[in-house]
């Protein structure tokens, strides 16, 4: 028999999922049903691996870009998992997301194959070198954690009741773009195209504001920075026209809308409510080839949002070497959710 | 070096490394520059790629034992501390080193360690409420990445109002407005205030002593101020 694809069975367990009573289906409850699923399939030994004290802060810092041999994860990865957990698993993950946020983390873990293969199958890299873990236990009332990642991606999801709080995440991607099944994939490519989109659409005088003088070779608040406000620069969005705030709001819902969608709309009403104090910042060439990722670093600073884009130089064309960081400094790992 | 690449990657071959995941010919040097009421605190991350570490490592690890040992790194931070300079309104300030922590060299060889440095500076009362600080690195400058930035002042009397750098951020400056400053021009007009009122309130008491105006209303415009 064929084995479901992983979107399938996603997919499948969603509709399974949509099918129960309307009294049980609030989001929180239909992720802590696949997450106490996915507990389920674990044996004792792996049940203790992947759980840990939901206020760990080592754990909950245990993320980074780099691949998994360099920077140890928490957790237990798909590799060490048989094929009914990874898919309890993957399942679990899905139910925290929206399904363009789950696609958009299966094309970064999609990419990390195709680099492996492109450095001759090297185990340093590929799709079953990402860890889950959770902290604290699977609730409907008190807060906990889903953490999923590897080489470029970290996504550090927290549940408090009916909240989803996905701060901070980091999403990447090598190559930016590859084919797969004869399509073209660009795991980042909205946050690319929007984003020279919005700097397209400025007049002179506001891109002199948003575009920096000087050159950004990497994040500036990215793994191990927690806690950290930088002094925001570029261009305000109160000095931008309506059109232009759209755009802008619209770049940011490609990180914010990675969550599922009740978590990402009270999000956004967040982000929109100080879009005024909202910052943008540009750096780096101006210019773009027709369907390929920019060359540019650009952030996005708010009352409550960081967001930021750096292609990277090491490994040779920076638009096919992508790392990027989404956080609130007011609220990174759901610190604002009660405590347990 | 920036035209090292093809050197790098035969380094890495060499190595048996990928060079894909790592940082290659860039020193990369991030600074987070903290400032107070009455100091200045910075934070450095010194990570160097892959392709320099053959550069790098040799001025930390100075016995070439493979180790680097406390005495090392403090030895090293000092060195970096020299090639930085910090000045407050035109006046350089002196840095003392802080906490210095970071990898070792197998991490470093691999483009993953780093160096953690942290510094700080007293600053001098200033002349205005507009203050201007400069600081300059100078660490390694032929293969460095520079970073610098300021995080959001923690006492809202302070108030970042520019900054600028060079095209590699080895120079960077950041002008701000520190309230309750001795010359701060807010102070100034309060306490130009204050005499006027004073001022005011005497000569309406002279005056109503000297029967021109009613005792209450010199009081009634007293309390009128102490309204505003």
């Amino acid at each position: 028999m064929r084995r479901l694809s992983t979107r399938r069975f996603c997919a499948l367990v969603s509709i399974c999922l949509s099918l129960e009573p309307a009294i049980a289906q609030t989001t929180t409850a239909r992720i802590v049903k696949a997450g106490n699923a996915f507990l389920a399939t674990l044996d004792e030994k792996q049940r203790q691996t992947v759980t840990f004290a939901f206020d760990d802060e080592k754990q909950r810092q245990r993320w980074s870009n780099l691949p998994t041999s360099f920077v140890q994860r928490g957790g237990i990865s798909l590799k060490q998992m048989n094929a009914p957990q990874r898919d309890a698993a993957l399942a679990l993950v899905s139910s925290a997301l929206s399904p363009r946020g789950f696609e958009k983390v299966e094309q970064i873990m999609e990419g990390d194959e195709v680099l492996k293969s492109g450095e001759g199958n090297n185990p340093m890299f590929g799709k079953d070198l990402y860890f889950i873990s959770l902290l604290g236990k699977p609730s409907e009332k008190d807060p906990w954690m889903l953490q999923f990642g590897g080489h470029h991606l970290a996504l550090n999801i927290t549940i408090a009741g009916e909240q989803g709080i996905l701060t901070p995440t980091l999403t990447g991607a090598q190559p930016g773009l590859f084919t797969k099944d004869g399509k073209t994939v660009r795991p980042l490519g909205q946050e690319s195209d929007k984003a020279f989109a919005l700097l397209s659409a400025l007049d002179e005088k506001q891109r002199k504001q948003a575009i920096l003088g000087y050159r950004l070779v990497d994040l500036v608040l990215g793994p191990g920075q927690d806690g950290k406000t930088i002094q925001p620069e570029g261009l305000k969005a109160s000095a931008m026209n309506e059109s232009q705030r759209a755009m802008l709001v619209g770049l940011i819902s490609e990180w914010a809308n990675i969550i599922h969608e009740s978590a990402a709309a009270a999000r956004m009403a967040e982000i929109k409510a100080g879009l005024d104090e909202t910052w943008f910042a540009w750096s780096g060439p101006a210019t773009v080839t027709p369907g390929k990722n920019i060359a540019a670093y650009y952030r996005i600073q708010g009352p409550k949002l960081v967001i930021e884009y750096a292609p990277q130089r090491l490994g040779g064309d920076p638009s096919m070497h992508i790392h990027t960081m989404y956080r609130d400094p007011t609220n990174d790992y759901g610190r604002k959710a009660p405590a347990k | 070096m920036r035209n090292t690449l093809p050197a790098a990657a035969a380094i890495l071959l060499s190595l048996g490394v990928p060079g894909s995941a790592h940082r290659l010919d860039e020193y990369l040097q991030a600074t987070i520059i903290s400032v107070e009421k009455d100091h200045v605190q910075a934070f450095m991350r010194l990570i160097p790629g892959v392709a320099v570490t053959a550069i790098v490592i040799p001025s930390i690890d100075t016995n070439g034992d493979g180790i680097i040992s406390d005495t090392e790194r403090q030895s090293y931070a000092q060195r970096v501390l020299g090639d930085l300079s910090l000045s407050i309104d035109g006046h350089p300030l002196k840095l003392r080193l802080g906490p210095v922590g970071g990898t070792g060299i197998g991490e470093m060889k691999e483009g993953l360690g780093e160096i953690r440095i942290e510094f700080t500076a007293d600053l001098p009362r200033g002349n205005g409420s507009g203050r201007r600080l400069i600081f300059e690195n100078h660490h390694q400058s032929r293969i460095a990445a520079y970073l610098v930035n300021c995080l959001v002042p923690r006492n809202k009397a302070i108030q970042v109002t520019a900054q600028n750098r060079n095209e590699d951020q080895s120079y960077y400056q950041l002008d701000y407005v520190q309230a309750g400053s001795r010359s701060d021009p807010r102070a100034s007009l309060g306490a130009i205030a204050l005499l006027f009122s004073a001022g005011l309130v005497l000569l309406l008491r002279l005056r109503a002593r000297s029967g021109v105006l009613p005792r209450m209303t010199a009081n009634e415009l007293l309390e009128d101020k102490s309204k505003c």
